[in-house]
């Protein structure tokens, strides 16, 4: 007779085979790193520009990096997205605080001739204008419709507080942003940061080495030698601040502080800290706050990682007239773990659901790429993720009540609520 | 080609085996053949609110989440119109909990008033979070009952109102759960590195003893032929004026269904589409627009819809609309324009296809159209069609009298 009131028995995960990807010097310093690893017929390919929002004067770097396939003196834009089109290309662009990345997904046949188009089209455009007044409007419509949303109010006021010593990291869209729009500065940003900015390519895919070659080729040109830097010891602004919205019928809460990346020696543990607290389904603020209380959709916590530093914060829109009693319960779910030990269940719990999160981070070429180039910006390489399973089979919940109280004290959290 | 197994349990159950030596992981896949055309008018919302409630414990498992989390694993559902799926994936070595937990609340559920009571709220708030705090978030709550005058798609998932989910009972919930969640009524998909006969034995021991029920008979309000322009307008607190021009289409099994999406992809779907072409880039009448399809598997609808740019009117659009369409409907598109579109289809199921999850679920809902290897001839079916088909579709579906317009009014904008 089944017993279904028993849990089958489980194995636990004590190593994962990685696939390292291999490394081309395109230059001293750009490098390319390449997984053929796929079995089917899918290729990608990211371009990496030292050309993130803190590189520029506020908004420049957002609008060059929308304005890449804007036209060339031979191409109009339509005419640059029909030939990508032609090709079954699907290109996306994407810029954060410290880099920008232009990532073409296609079939692998397609990749040089997407590569020769796209590289073309980046590296001669004519700032037409015509698509900069464009932009400017569309970009202005965007800026207002997310001035509707509670969310984007809470994290652009964190965002101010939680970077407060930094004027790069600090600064925020308004709308005199879009007046400041000229072609002179941004042909000089796109100088710069694009043509001299080039500092690391991603290839996967199945393709043979002359593809490689003909990539490296093509990139190689282009290169040029360029030495990164970046800020560190940014300090957050402690306190509550409340942003109002008329009419909102939920109030959106960013919570958080500074702290650390990959390359920290508490990172390994804090990110298991990080998990219990708010960053899994069955997580303390979820049991909390949506299971138990029913206040919310959803509420979590992360970890965001830059070169020199990181930050923690927590997360959730909530029903209006929650927000006090949800930020009760989080003070109190965070001096929990200050105070009281996590049972031992608990604890492996958690480390068995981070080792299968990690086991599935490492499924597939596409996965294994992503999951090699967050631990090699910070210099690592595999080991890291080694080293991550090794932490995970020793920690204790001494650990975790160890580091809640030194990095989770609630006087030096940034409180920013929208509502 | 994407491989596959199939088997039926006695009681109903069926069951696909999709087999991939390269993944360290399983994913299962649960396909419940009912969503939410399938409530009763005075109690919408039903079908996705008992998705949260199938979380919150079964018959012999009081907590769903946490045996899942030790053996390394997540899950999540998501309820359609037409279908209630749930996944989880999981190391392969602990395929059994997975199989364990799903299973059991197949069987049957723990039925908490404390689970109701928390899930009616979080439903809510989602209700809030996605429809009603959102800038134009509640669009899709008008245009149903304007695009649909009978059959059940003129209501959303999330319900038609909050009143209704605020007012689901115990017994509503317990009688939703008899009717609908049982094996003959639903298709499981496991994936992963195993072999079939590993596959057949486990998946009798877990649900070889589950009650099989009946398949619910579906009879729905069949919609009747569209006659008639209609139009609607709301006045929202919203930036821009936006645009949704609905245009009934035909439903999934339907061979034209392929020839619509491309349509929908020719009007509409990439920069250098006709409609963003013409009207964005040339006449700089919208700041955004675009054509899909919502992929129901019922009539469903082709999409139009954008924002207009300051200073620009709904009647400058509608001209400027009107003039697309109505070259498209006068002339074939080259064979080049064509082919631009079939390749990326092509590409975009590929990149579905690597996918581990995807492929799982993709075989599930093609099983429910008919034959799970659909999946294999979908490729084939869009390599087949001409410019002459959709030149035909062009003519047959956008016409003014087959459209619903709704158009969203911006006052008090936020400058």
């Amino acid at each position: 007779m089944l017993n279904r009131s028993q849990q089958p028995e489980l194995q636990a995960i004590h190593k994962i085979d990685f696939v390292k990807p291999q490394q081309f010097d395109i230059t001293s310093t750009v490098k390319l790193y390449f997984m053929k690893e796929v079995a089917n017929d899918t290729a990608r390919f990211d371009l990496y520009f030292d050309a993130g929002t803190v590189k520029g004067e506020k908004g420049i770097p957002s609008f060059v990096n929308s304005l890449l396939l804007s036209g060339t003196q031979d191409k109009s834009s339509t005419l640059i997205h029909e030939q990508i089109d032609a090709l079954g290309g699907f290109m996306e662009s994407g810029i954060s605080f410290e880099s920008a990345v232009t990532s073409m997904f296609c079939l692998r046949e397609n990749v040089l001739p997407l590569m020769h188009i796209l590289t073309d089209a980046i590296q001669n455009v004519a700032f037409f204008e015509r698509e900069i007044d464009e932009l400017v409007q569309d970009k202005k419509q965007g800026y207002l419709m997310n001035l509707e949303k509670v969310s984007f109010l809470a994290q652009r006021g964190f965002q101010q507080r939680l970077f407060h010593t930094s004027e790069n990291y600090s600064k925020v869209a308004n709308l005199d942003y879009y007046e400041n729009i000229s072609s002179s500065k941004l042909k000089s940003f796109y100088r710069e940061n694009y043509l001299e900015g080039l500092f690391k390519v991603v290839v996967v895919g199945n393709l043979e080495q002359d593809a490689i070659d003909e990539i490296i080729d093509t990139i190689g040109k282009w290169s040029k030698p360029t030495s990164r830097e970046f800020e560190s010891n940014i300090k957050n602004l402690p306190g509550n601040t409340h942003i109002e919205k008329e009419g909102a019928v939920q109030t959106a809460i960013r919570l958080g502080k500074i702290l650390f990346n990959k390359t920290h020696e508490d990172y390994n543990d804090f990110v298991v800290l990080n998990t219990v607290l708010g960053d899994y389904f069955g997580s303390r603020l979820m049991s909390n706050i949506r299971e138990d209380k029913g206040y919310t959709y959803g509420i979590g916590s992360m970890l965001s990682e830059y070169n020199k530093f990181g930050y923690f914060m927590i997360a959730t829109e909530v029903a209006t007239e929650f927000k006090d009693a949800t930020l009760k319960e989080i003070k109190f779910e965070i001096e929990k773990l200050q105070t009281e030990l996590i049972s031992e269940e608990e604890m492996d719990l958690v480390k068995n659901y981070l080792l299968g999160q990690l086991l599935k981070s490492a499924d597939g070429p596409y996965s294994m790429m992503d999951l090699y180039t967050s631990a090699q910006i910070h210099g690592f390489d595999f080991e890291f993720y080694n080293k991550c399973i090794e932490d995970l089979h020793k920690i204790t919940p001494e650990r975790i009540k160890e580091l809640a109280v030194k990095y989770l004290n609630w006087e030096d959290m940034t409180i920013v609520t929208a509502g | 080609m994407i491989e596959f197994e199939r088997f039926k349990l006695k009681n109903g159950l069926t069951v696909l085996f999709h087999k991939d030596v390269t993944t360290p992981m399983v994913v299962i896949n649960t396909l419940y053949d009912v969503g939410a055309r399938d409530e009763s008018e005075d109690k919408t919302g039903f079908a996705h609110l008992f998705e949260h409630l199938m979380f919150g414990g079964s018959v012999n498992i009081p907590d769903f989440d946490a045996p899942l989390q030790n053996a390394g694993g997540e899950s999540n559902a998501f309820t359609s119109n037409d279908i209630t799926n749930y996944y989880d994936v999981l190391p392969a070595h602990n395929i059994e909990t997975g199989l364990w937990l799903e299973s059991d609340r197949m069987l049957s559920l723990a039925f908490t008033e404390k689970s109701l009571e928390v899930q009616r709220n979080v439903v809510i708030e989602e209700f809030k979070q996605r429809y009603l705090n959102q800038p134009y978030g509640d669009v899709w709550l008008e245009l149903r009952p304007l695009a649909y005058e009978k059959h059940p798609y003129k209501w959303a998932t999330i319900g038609k109102e909050i009143s209704h989910i605020e007012n689901a009972t115990m017994e509503d919930v317990k009688a939703f759960f008899h009717k609908h969640y049982n094996p003959s009524n639903a298709i499981l998909c496991i994936a992963g590195n195993f072999e079939l006969e590993e596959i057949k034995r486990l998946v009798e021991k877990w649900y070889g003893d589950i009650p099989a029920g009946i398949k619910p008979a579906r009879i729905l309000d069949k919609e009747p032929k569209q006659k008639e322009f209609r139009e609607q307008i709301i006045e929202r607190s919203v930036p821009s004026d936006a645009f949704y021009y609905a245009f009934k289409m035909p439903e999934r099994r339907d061979p034209a269904y392929y020839i619509v999406d491309i349509l929908s992809d020719a009007l509409g779907r990439e920069k250098s589409s006709r409609l963003y072409v013409s009207i964005k880039k040339e006449k700089q009448i919208a700041s955004s627009i675009s054509a899909y399809i919502t992929g129901s598997l019922d009539d469903g609808l082709l999409i139009i819809s954008g924002k207009l740019n300051p200073g620009k009117t709904f009647e400058e659009l509608d001209k400027a609309l009107w003039e697309v369409i109505d070259e498209m409907k006068k002339t074939t598109i080259s064979r080049e324009e064509l082919d631009r579109l079939l390749i990326k289809i092509r590409t975009e199921k590929e990149f579905q296809e690597e996918g581990l999850l995807n492929r799982a679920m993709n075989l599930c809902t093609f099983e429910l159209l008919g034959d799970a290897n659909g999946i294999n001839e979908e490729r084939e079916i869009y390599q087949s069609i001409t410019p002459k088909h959709i030149h035909h579709y062009a003519n047959e579906i956008l016409k003014q009298t087959n459209c619903s317009l709704l158009k969203v009014k911006a006052i008090n904008n936020a400058e």
